[in-house]
């Protein structure tokens, strides 16, 4: 009987099945409610979750909270998600647009909808990949968010306000469509 | 030289008639068909094998040694040691595996994005001390490699760890632009019998000659060819030219790693040079003028950090805040002064993490 060729891939790899995170129970309307960004530091993200806001204040009504993340590589810790579920009817987060916090703004997502608040995360379309990786990892296998062309860093200030006007009504649908976004 | 020639009898196979060449690539294809390559051949590992890495350690095959946690990943050392099985390293090399794994996953800059990160950078890991001669690690000409078992096989065994363990695949959770050329085969053993100084494991805090392994990222690495000049501040020019080069720039500071050839070292200390030296003089000049960020649209890189405004067309802007972020390692042959700039990805702590055997 010959030896078995050993897995390399770790206990992990049993494919223990994650409890699949539940999706937020949405709002009817964005009208009046309070929205919170949670800007990620990447180059054009404040000014582009900005405008997103200003456009939500303008036709909405919302009241706007904005956070900057602790680290744009990772997923915010326990005390940060805590605060914006507390502070925030939704929140929307971005820009996903390198290797890490594409990964990052989609685990955020993930957790803040477990945690009962509806999420509009904006990435890249170079990072679908990866967002979509990280979401699976997260227990939310097929997680919807608003996509946005690479590159954003190099946008004008003009195109900036251009592409959070294009992007806004995928991002009010994202924060109040009450069916299973999950496909 | 094959693995199968002198290793067979490590790994548990019995020294006998040569080994099925059919049979083993049958394993190696089974290995590729689950995913596990990094493109490159691996070891089929068995139990056997795993049993004789598992014997090097005192540790528990279930400790825990580093975990990646957003994408909820940890590694325990029974499956470190699997991966160091495929990667082609020796039973013997495992503590230097397992040393050099925990010094990078003690930098921030690993256990944040950077295994993801479009950057794609390298580990580089250096290792000092007697296990250097004990495990027949190059310490002398090639440095960056190839040509020599453990520092080609303990760097792959890090990223198949990365690969496996944590699930980092290319084009998914990796999502590397380009990527750095031998992303997982940079391990340097110090040229400490023809360095002038202190070894490096005695920067990062381990001294007395112990075995230690240091581990950091890096993007990349560039030449400085300088072998005509008896002048050191000619030299030492000719480093902060480079090191003060504007691409690899994008934020107020930097960090660069050193890597001297002893010709290079033995002439700063001829000179009189410390290593502190060395690295207060280019702390002290490597930068560029305002303009000359402005005019390629790096102005913020000079800012005197991430909150503060553009220090202006005529003033210059020093990129190394510290010694810490030049770190100086000697390697390579005494037959040429040629040594290397190395770019650190976010910054090393420099620490060293001593390489523990079993008792």
């Amino acid at each position: 009987m010959p030896n078995a060729i050993l897995d390399p891939t770790g206990s992990v790899t049993s494919k223990v099945a994650k409890a699949a995170a539940p999706r937020a129970h949405r709002p009817a309307s964005l009208n009046g409610i309070r929205v919170g960004l949670l800007i990620n530091t990447k180059q054009n993200a404040r000014p582009f979750l900005e405008e997103v806001g200003r456009l939500l204040e303008e036709k909405y009504g919302v009241t706007l909270t904005k956070r900057t993340k602790v680290n744009f590589a990772v997923p915010e810790p326990e005390n940060v998600i805590k605060e914006l579920v507390a502070d925030n009817d939704v929140v929307i987060t971005g820009v996903g647009d390198c290797g890490s916090c594409s990964a990052a703004a989609a685990a955020d997502g993930v957790v803040l909808e477990s945690a009962g608040v509806p999420v509009a995360a904006i990435i890249t379309d170079s990072f679908i990949p990866t967002a979509d990786a990280m979401a699976a990892l997260r227990g939310a296998p097929g997680y919807k968010y608003a996509t946005t062309a690479h590159p954003v860093a190099v946008l004008t200030e003009d195109k900036v306000r251009e592409r959070a006007a294009q992007v806004l009504g995928d991002v009010v649908a994202l924060l109040t469509d009450p069916g299973d976004a999950r496909a | 030289m094959t693995a199968a020639s002198d290793e067979g009898a490590a790994a548990g196979g019995a020294a006998g008639p040569a080994p099925d060449p059919d049979e083993a690539q049958r394993a190696i294809e089974y290995c590729y068909d689950q995913g596990w390559s990094d493109g490159l051949p691996l070891v089929p590992a068995s139990k056997p094998l795993l049993d004789a890495f598992l014997a090097t350690t005192d540790k528990d095959p279930d400790e825990i040694i580093g975990s990646l946690e957003q994408v909820g990943r940890d590694v325990d050392v029974r499956t470190a040691a699997i991966n160091a099985a495929m990667a082609g390293c020796k039973p013997e090399y495992f503590p230097v595996v397992l040393a050099a794994f925990e010094a990078l996953m003690r930098e921030r800059a690993a256990r944040g994005g950077g295994f993801q990160s479009t950057s794609g950078p390298a580990p580089l890991i250096v290792v000092n001390g007697p296990i250097r001669k004990e495990l027949g690690f190059n310490t002398a000409g090639g440095a960056f490699g190839p040509g020599f078992r453990p520092n080609m096989t303990i760097p792959r065994a890090i990223g198949l760890i990365v690969r496996n363990a944590f699930g980092v695949h290319p084009h998914v959770l990796e999502q590397a632009t380009q990527g750095v050329p031998g992303r997982w085969n940079i391990c340097i053993a110090e040229n400490e019998e023809e360095s002038p100084w202190e070894p490096f494991a005695e920067n990062g805090g381990v001294t007395g000659g112990v075995s230690a392994v240091s581990a950091t990222l890096t993007r990349t690495m560039e030449f400085v060819d300088n072998r005509h000049t008896p002048n050191p501040e000619d030299v030492l020019r000719d480093f902060q030219d480079t090191i003060g080069r504007i691409g690899s720039l994008i934020f107020p500071q930097t960090s660069v790693a050193l890597v001297l050839c002893p010709e290079h070292a033995q002439m700063f200390a001829a000179a009189g040079l410390a290593k502190a030296d060395v690295q207060n003089w280019l702390i002290e000049r490597s930068g560029r003028l305002g303009r000359e960020f402005r005019v390629m649209g790096k102005e913020n890189v000079a800012r005197p950090g991430f909150q503060g405004e553009y220090e202006g067309d005529e003033a210059f802007h020093k990129i190394l805040s510290g010694p810490k972020q030049i770190p100086v390692i000697v390697a390579g042959a005494k037959n040429a002064a040629i040594s290397m700039v190395v770019r650190i990805f976010g910054e090393w702590s420099g620490t060293a993490v001593p390489v523990v055997e079993k008792k």
